[in-house]
């Protein structure tokens, strides 16, 4: 995927944005997003005119208008001649509408191209939600009548991970206070204030042994990427940063499978990373920052390991000892991640790649990692049954 | 190699789906056997059972009962849980592998307090007022 930059960003902050069903007035996803593309294409300093095409992730159940993809070209006033299309692939929706965007650029039939969506969720209760996702991370009829929640199978690899190297649930948590305190520092993030790690240990229980703190928030939220041919990118004078490497892989397996595996090794994400790199002839050393798909603390920590930025069973050890905080050895999640910053799922990639575009234009402003040029974004279908990973190089 | 087999009142809170194909399993499951397909090719069985060889696509399987030992590979304690599971929270979920040498989630029980990591369990039958579920009871 040579010749692919990422020119323009915007989006809006997470939180809650979606009003009550029967409210007299409502918060509408066209509206909000619109103020994304409006934004991201300033960012970009490109005309309308020059979209070719327009990769949507696919909405939420919760969002009333269907077809969300044209009716929203239509809002836009945006005609095409590449492609429109919505895409879904659970947590991964966001990476995949930035890969399909980027492919529509690499594949000659757009010189520029956007990635965006609206993922709007938090007016429905937390257990009437769960009722919908429990039905995507498991077999309907083998896994689901026991009550597995999407979160339950996380929290089973932080059993299995404290169970295999000994680590404590305390040392997993400190990951939790250190995306609180990047996004602390994002005017973008859902969540600012600071908490210590006694606070997150005194949560209430969600999935054992992760509290609340330690598993993401749900969250509304609306972004806007702006991707164009490299040419494009070069011509209008500005930073930018360019794709330079990515990677996929799939196990062929839904949660579990059946055949036993070594199930904390997040065996995709390895692969993923591996190919990622490869693309962009580099190692895990060598990159300054990372954005990581991370629904729960452990999540975070095993992908780290998975991806080489640090030892199998060391990642915890890493996170707490600071080396995956601003300013540590390999900054993970200088948004505030998932837990922080939100987790509207459909669009939470399309946030990593907000924070990856500010960080390699060094824009972040108290976030900023110092002279920051390789940037990694990664997402994830299931269990990381699936992993897409992305590597970002900054242009000046 | 039969199941115990354990009286639940109620119904299911999210009854499986039942095919012309997985009938049989439901059946058996009722009257305490834990049973699925093994490849008439490749002799590797596969779980949930298919219609097909999922490992070499051979169309050709045979059904084969399944003994209900195994080890707990890791668990956890739901209390978050979805609106249909909210009457039963906190309960706690598993993996299991098998001695078959299968790897299956399911409902874990008698676990009063960690995780139970490396444990020894027994697959039993619930047998609720709609039907069968399976769960894994970890030896006390
Ligand atoms: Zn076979």
């Amino acid at each position: 995927m040579t010749g692919v930059a990422l020119v323009g960003a915007a989006a809006v902050p997470c939180g809650r944005i979606q009003r009550p069903r029967e409210a007299p007035l409502q918060a509408l996803e066209h509206e909000t997003l619109a103020g994304c593309v409006l934004a991201a294409m300033a960012d970009a300093g490109l005309p309308k005119e020059s979209i070719g095409a327009l990769v949507f992730t696919h909405p939420r159940p919760y969002t009333p208008q269907r077809y969300f993809g044209t009716f929203m070209a239509n809002w836009l006033r945006v005609a095409t001649s590449g492609v429109l299309v919505e895409v879904l692939g659970d947590g991964m929706t966001g990476g995949l509408a930035f890969d399909a965007a980027a492919e529509a650029i690499a594949s000659g039939r757009a010189e520029v191209a956007l990635a965006l969506g609206a993922n709007f969720e938090t007016a429905t209760p937390s257990p009437e939600h769960m009722n919908l996702i429990m039905r995507a991370t498991g077999d309907l009829d083998f896994h689901v009548p026991f009550g597995f929640t999407p979160l339950s199978w996380y929290a089973m690899d932080a059993v299995r991970y404290m169970h295999e190297h000994g680590v404590a649930r305390e040392a997993l948590a400190t990951v939790a206070v250190k995306n609180r305190r990047h996004a602390s520092l994002n005017p973008l993030a859902q969540y600012r204030r600071p908490v210590t790690l006694e606070e997150v240990l005194a949560q209430r229980p969600i999935v054992e042994p992760l509290g609340l703190y330690e598993v993401a928030p749900m969250s509304d939220g609306a972004a806007c990427l702006v991707l164009a041919r490299e040419e494009v990118a070069r011509s209008l004078g500005r930073p930018y940063a360019r794709v330079r490497g990515r990677g996929f892989y799939h196990e062929g397996a839904h949660q579990i499978s059946e055949v036993p595996n070594d199930m904390i090794a997040f065996d995709a994400a390895a692969r993923a990373g591996r190919a990622a790199f490869a693309a962009a002839g580099i190692g895990p050393q060598d990159v300054d920052l990372a954005e990581l798909y991370a629904p729960a603390t452990i999540v975070e920590v095993l992908v780290s390991e998975a991806l080489g930025f640090a030892p199998r069973g060391r990642g915890a050890h890493a996170a707490a000892a600071g080396e995956t905080a601003l300013g540590g050895r390999i900054p993970i999640n200088t948004s505030g991640g998932l837990l922080s910053r939100g987790h509207p799922p459909y669009i939470s990639p399309l946030y990593a790649f907000v924070e990856l575009a500010e960080q390699l234009r060094q824009r972040a402003g108290e976030r900023q990692v110092a002279g920051a040029e390789i940037g990694v974004a990664a997402c994830e279908l299931g269990n990381y049954n699936a992993a897409l990973v992305h590597v970002l190089e900054a242009r000046a | 190699m039969r199941l115990a087999i354990e009286r639940v009142a109620g119904r299911r809170p999210w009854p499986p789906r039942c095919s012309e194909f997985t009938e049989r399993f439901w059946r058996a499951l009722a009257e305490g056997r834990l049973t699925t397909t093994r490849c008439a090719a490749c002799a590797r069985l596969a779980f949930p059972p298919r219609p097909f060889c999922p490992h070499c696509w051979h169309r050709s399987v045979e059904w084969v009962e399944l003994r209900p030992g195994g080890t707990v590979y890791s668990s956890t304690v739901v209390h978050a849980a979805p609106a249909v599971f909210a009457h039963e929270a906190p309960y706690r979920v598993g993996i299991v592998d098998l001695d078959d040498g299968l790897r299956i989630a399911t409902r874990l029980l008698g676990v009063a307090e960690g995780f139970a990591v490396g444990a020894r369990a027994e697959l039993v039958v619930l047998a609720y007022d709609d039907g069968p579920l399976f769960a894994a009871r970890v030896r006390g």
